[in-house]
């Protein structure tokens, strides 16, 4: 599950190690990244949302 | 995924009597098929739509052209000379909505059509009637949207973003017809993704992963879900136009209780995405391009792919950047401003992943190359302009100013449309089995290069100075900046004549090319013969991965 | 960081030819408020950013173009991934952008920061004039553009601020945080000032805000924003920045004209002189869109001049201009213009142009549908 975290975060940042990739595509779920990588877009949205709305007092 | 074969000659040949299926005819002016003008109705080749479609855009971009030399022509010089404010104010909405919906568009579906079953290794597109249907959507949906300009009252008058209440209670009464343009023209692009997405998804070669796609192949991937995501919201956002203009509802009018700024964040949740579908094709194109010219392999070809991916899901959180100005609460500002400014990021890793690509390579110049590189420069000021436009306090000087014109032409014109006539010069001798004239080609280059530049760039300044974007007649301290750029739009209009030359000529005829037109090229449209025969890939062909 | 901004500012001076507080051409003005120059700062220290990336990028693009070239005999290297360059170019710009973001959101706040203003304005944003009300002091006036018609066909010579004059500007004291109030009466206006960095969008129905303390006297212009239809382009904006007692006195004096004006309700008005009044309205209010002569520009807006269901009925009349057309581009006027005005301007478009229906009506007589 760290795993697909962590290479989902790789996706979002846009640099992954050639090998993890192979990795990833080779023997992860396409399913659990797609999930993961839904949430933490949501996540995404919540941290930013979060800041702007502190900032913002 | 195993690639599926669709009956392909079902349609076509219902008339004829059908040849024997499976075969790589060579020889494809001897195929019998329906003649005259019934032949392109009812095509269902993937070619012969991908020409259909280019053969509209390219009309469609003289027409919007000239709509925009009407415009130059008025602010050439301060005052009102040749046309009434209203007259301008639809040729300034009617330039925007055929460029954006009628040109660009249709043009890289176009390519999507002939190249993506080539570059997969696909007989055609999943779903071929479809197609033929997207196609002949369009034609309808533009004379209608053209007819418009006819009717009392004239035609769409609002600009190419339409805010309520202007495009509603304040509206000529044509605009009913717009809406219905617009809505068809939306059906034939969703219908157009969906075909996308099934053929890149189920027809690749055998062996072929999703990360062996070539970038082409990959960015229309990722456009096509964005079409399919965004384009329902625009039809539901006219859709309340069209009841707020005839059946009494008030969604945008404030007097009913409506909300006019509830239309632009619907407008806008459809149009930031609807920037980016115009742009990352080109993205996929420039990245065939800058490798095949340099004879080295594209740089960071996963991150090039994770890179538009976040572009793809960043797009839709930024949207009211477009709106600093309408009165958003400090903490909504604070947000678009803080994702605007991280959209800039992917964006920039692209253009880090060509020059790389350039770096020790073995480049030449021909003109696919020559349009390939002036987009990554040009494209790469209209990403700074953006940029600018991103810090939210200083946008609200520059929003609606000629400078936001500027910066989104940068990225359209030398971005998007080069990229266009990169592809068209890259592919065509694989579309006709002749080489483009060179020395034709050049001259289009270069004064199509001298000519965006005139046009574009002095309209930084008079943004900056202060001139406010969409008026017919402006104060004395624009004029000389408005007199480069109607100086350069005629200049790069008229460059355009010897593209339709280069094309014609080619068409006709010219330096053979061979099946590999360019000796860096290595994706799989360049296994088949050129002219590319109408029936390619009918055996799946043997493909094996470049190690990525 | 300070000093940093400050040299970049520097350059800008440089990069724009001139560092006067007005628009020097080229540039964005550094505008006459505080929120201005900071902006301007702003603009200057990510335009430099851009310059210094692009010196970058455009350098190493160029010299692989050059130094690599085929006909140079270059051969081609086979390197096509480096996890560490990739990491870098991603996050060094990510640190660059949290460095603009901090300032840039600090000038946000300042912005969105209207209280304790001393003096309230309203703007109201209308096809296609403004219209400014000084709140709590009686005192209204519209503001349309005074440029001839003839400059703008080129019969005449086209003045200094050609498209950017009006016939009454708006007056504002310096050195005070003045707040705006900004609405609409028919489509989205934007109320732009560049010197004061203003830009706000006039919605109707909604009430936006914005505000403004002017550090000089002098006369800034500007335009509408937001395209708002036929006449769009002809919407300038003037401000007037007084010195505060200027101002004071300038604001008793025109509480005292308006006065004056309220008085004339009363009395009954002679034909030529609501002709002539009603004349003035017509110009600077309906002329716009029913054209002076009377004949509007159908379909959108209908010609008066001869219209037989205006000089059949005068209530008729009357009510349209007070309450306007619902589902049109005609706007309500009750509120716009006073009792005379309005009375005045009825009695003109009753008689001009060949209408003759010898109607006078009286500002009385609008007063009591008013109410
Ligand atoms: C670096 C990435 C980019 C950033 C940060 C960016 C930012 C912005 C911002 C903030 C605006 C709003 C300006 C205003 O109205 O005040 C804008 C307008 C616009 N941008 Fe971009 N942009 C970027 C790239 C692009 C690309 C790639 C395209 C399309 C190919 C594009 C097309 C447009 C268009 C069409 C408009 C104006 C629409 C209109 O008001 O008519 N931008 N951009
Ligand atoms: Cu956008």
């Amino acid at each position: 599950m760290w795993g697909v975290i962590k290479s989902v975060l790789a996706a979002f940042f846009g640099v992954q190690k050639e090998r993890q990739r192979r990795h990833d595509f080779e023997h992860g779920k396409p399913g659990a990244f797609i999930l993961v990588g839904l949430l933490m877009a949501v996540v995404f949205v919540v941290v930013i949302a979060a800041l702007a709305i502190y900032v913002a007092g | 995924m195993a690639p599926k074969l669709p009956p392909h000659h079902s349609l076509q040949h219902s008339s004829t009597t059908a040849t024997a299926g499976g075969q790589v005819h060579d020889d494809h002016d001897h195929h019998p098929q329906p003649r005259g003008i019934m032949r392109w109705l009812l095509t269902t080749n993937h070619k012969e739509i991908g020409s259909l479609y280019l053969i509209f855009s390219l009309i469609m971009f003289f027409i919007g052209g000239i709509f925009a030399l009407v415009v130059r022509a008025e602010l050439f010089q301060p005052g009102l000379n040749l046309i009434n404010p209203e007259f301008f104010n639809q040729m300034t909405t009617m330039h925007g909505l055929i460029m954006v919906f009628a040109a660009v568009m249709p043009a890289f579906t176009g390519l999507a059509n002939w190249m993506i079953p080539l570059q997969i290794g696909a007989p055609d597109m999943a779903l071929p009637r479809l197609n033929n249907f997207s196609f002949w959507l369009l034609p309808v949906a533009f004379t209608l949207l053209l007819s418009t300009l006819l009717m009392p009252g004239g035609g769409p008058n609002f600009g190419w973003t339409f805010y309520a209440p202007l495009s509603t209670t304040y509206a000529p009464p044509s605009t009913t017809f717009f809406i219905l343009s617009l809505h068809i023209a939306g059906v034939s692009s969703i219908l157009g993704a969906i075909n996308i997405v099934a053929t890149i998804l189920n027809m690749r070669a055998p062996g072929m992963r999703m990360m062996d796609m070539p970038l082409f192949v990959w960015t229309w991937l990722i456009t096509a879900f964005l079409l399919i995501a965004v384009m329902p919201v625009l039809a539901g956002v006219i859709t309340m136009m069209l009841m707020d203009i005839n059946f009494g509802t008030s969604f945008f009018d404030a007097a009913g209780g409506g909300d006019p700024v509830l239309f632009q964040h619907l407008f806008w949740f459809f149009g930031h995405p609807e920037v980016y579908i115009m742009i990352l094709p080109a993205f996929g194109i420039v990245s065939a391009i800058i490798p095949t010219f340099a004879r080295k392999r594209l740089f960071g070809y996963a991150s090039m792919v994770y890179a538009t991916a976040s572009i793809a899901v960043l797009s839709f959180l930024v949207w009211a950047h477009h709106m600093f100005v309408v009165g958003l609460p400090l903490a909504a500002t604070l947000f678009f401003m803080y994702t605007t400014m991280l959209i800039a990021v992917p964006t920039g890793v692209k253009v880090f992943n060509w020059i790389t690509t350039l770096f020790r390579g073995s480049i030449t110049f021909e003109v696919p190359m020559l349009f390939a590189l002036a987009f990554v420069v040009l494209f790469t000021i209209g990403g700074f302009s953006g940029l600018m436009l991103a810090i939210a306090p200083a946008d609200f000087q520059y929003h609606d100013t000629y400078f936001v014109v500027a910066h989104f032409h940068y990225v359209l014109v030398p971005g998007a449309v080069f990229s266009i006539m990169a592809a068209v010069y890259y592919w065509l001798p694989k579309w006709t089995g002749h080489y483009p004239s060179e020395i034709l080609g050049k001259w289009h280059f270069w004064l199509s290069v001298i000519g965006v530049n005139l046009t574009f760039f002095p309209m930084h300044f008079s943004g900056l100075a202060g001139m406010p974007r969409r008026i017919p007649d402006y104060a004395l301290q624009f004029a000389d900046f408005n007199l480069v750029s109607s100086l350069g739009a005629f200049l790069f209009g008229f460059s355009q004549l010897i593209f339709v030359w280069v094309i014609i000529k080619c068409v006709r005829g010219g330096v053979k090319a061979p099946a590999k037109a360019w000796d860096g090229a290595e994706d799989l449209e360049w296994s088949v013969p050129s002219p590319a025969p109408l029936h390619t890939f009918e055996t799946p062909p043997d493909f094996k991965p470049v190690q990525h | 960081m300070r000093k940093m901004l400050a040299l970049m500012t520097g350059g800008g001076t440089l990069f724009g030819g001139a560092s006067l507080a007005h628009a020097n051409g080229w540039n964005m003005p550094v505008g006459v408020t505080d929120l201005s120059a900071e902006i301007y700062t702003l603009h200057m220290t990510i335009f430099w950013i851009c310059v210094v990336i692009g010196i970058v990028v455009f350098g190493v693009m160029f010299y692989s173009l050059f130094k690599f070239r085929r006909s140079k005999g270059a051969k081609s290297a086979h390197f096509h991934e480096n996890t560490t360059v990739e990491v870098i170019w991603t996050a060094v710009p990510l640190l660059i952008l949290v460095g603009m973001a901090v300032p840039a959101t600090a000038t946000l706040q300042k912005m969105y920061d209207a209280s304790d203003a001393e003096l309230d304005v309203m703007i109201t944003g209308q096809q296609w004039r403004w219209r400014y009300e000084y709140l709590g002091e009686d005192v209204a006036f519209n503001s349309n553009m005074s440029t001839p018609r003839a400059q703008i066909t080129g019969e005449e010579e086209r003045g200094e601020h050609y498209l950017l004059e009006v016939d009454e500007p708006l007056v504002l004291p310096i050195n005070r945080k003045v707040r705006f109030l900004l609405t609409a009466d028919d489509v989205i206006h934007s109320w732009w000032v560049p010197d004061f960095a203003v830009k706000q969008d006039t919605i109707p129905g909604f009430i936006n805000e914005n505000w403004v303390r002017i550090n000089e006297p002098g006369i800034y212009r500007g335009q509408c924003a937001e395209l708002c239809g036929m006449d769009h382009g002809f919407m300038p904006i003037v401000v007037h920045a007084m010195e505060e007692d200027e101002f004071d006195q300038w604001l008793v004096e025109r509480k005292e004209a308006a006065e004056a004006e309220a008085m004339g309700v009363d009395r009954e008005w002679e034909m030529d002189e609501l002709m002539e009044r009603g004349e003035q309205v017509y110009g600077s209010i309906c002329a716009s869109c029913h054209q002076a002569d009377g004949g509007g520009s159908p379909p959108a807006f209908p010609g008066l001049a001869g219209n037989q269901e205006l000089i059949d009925d005068v209530d008729w009349h009357i009510d349209v201009v007070l309450n306007g057309v619902s589902g049109t581009a005609m706007p309500a006027f009750r509120s716009n213009l006073n009792p005379v005005e309005l009375a005045a301007v009825v009695t003109y478009s009753r008689n001009a142009w060949g209408n003759d229906t010898g109607d006078a009506v009286q500002p009385a007589e609008i007063v009591e549908l008013l109410e």
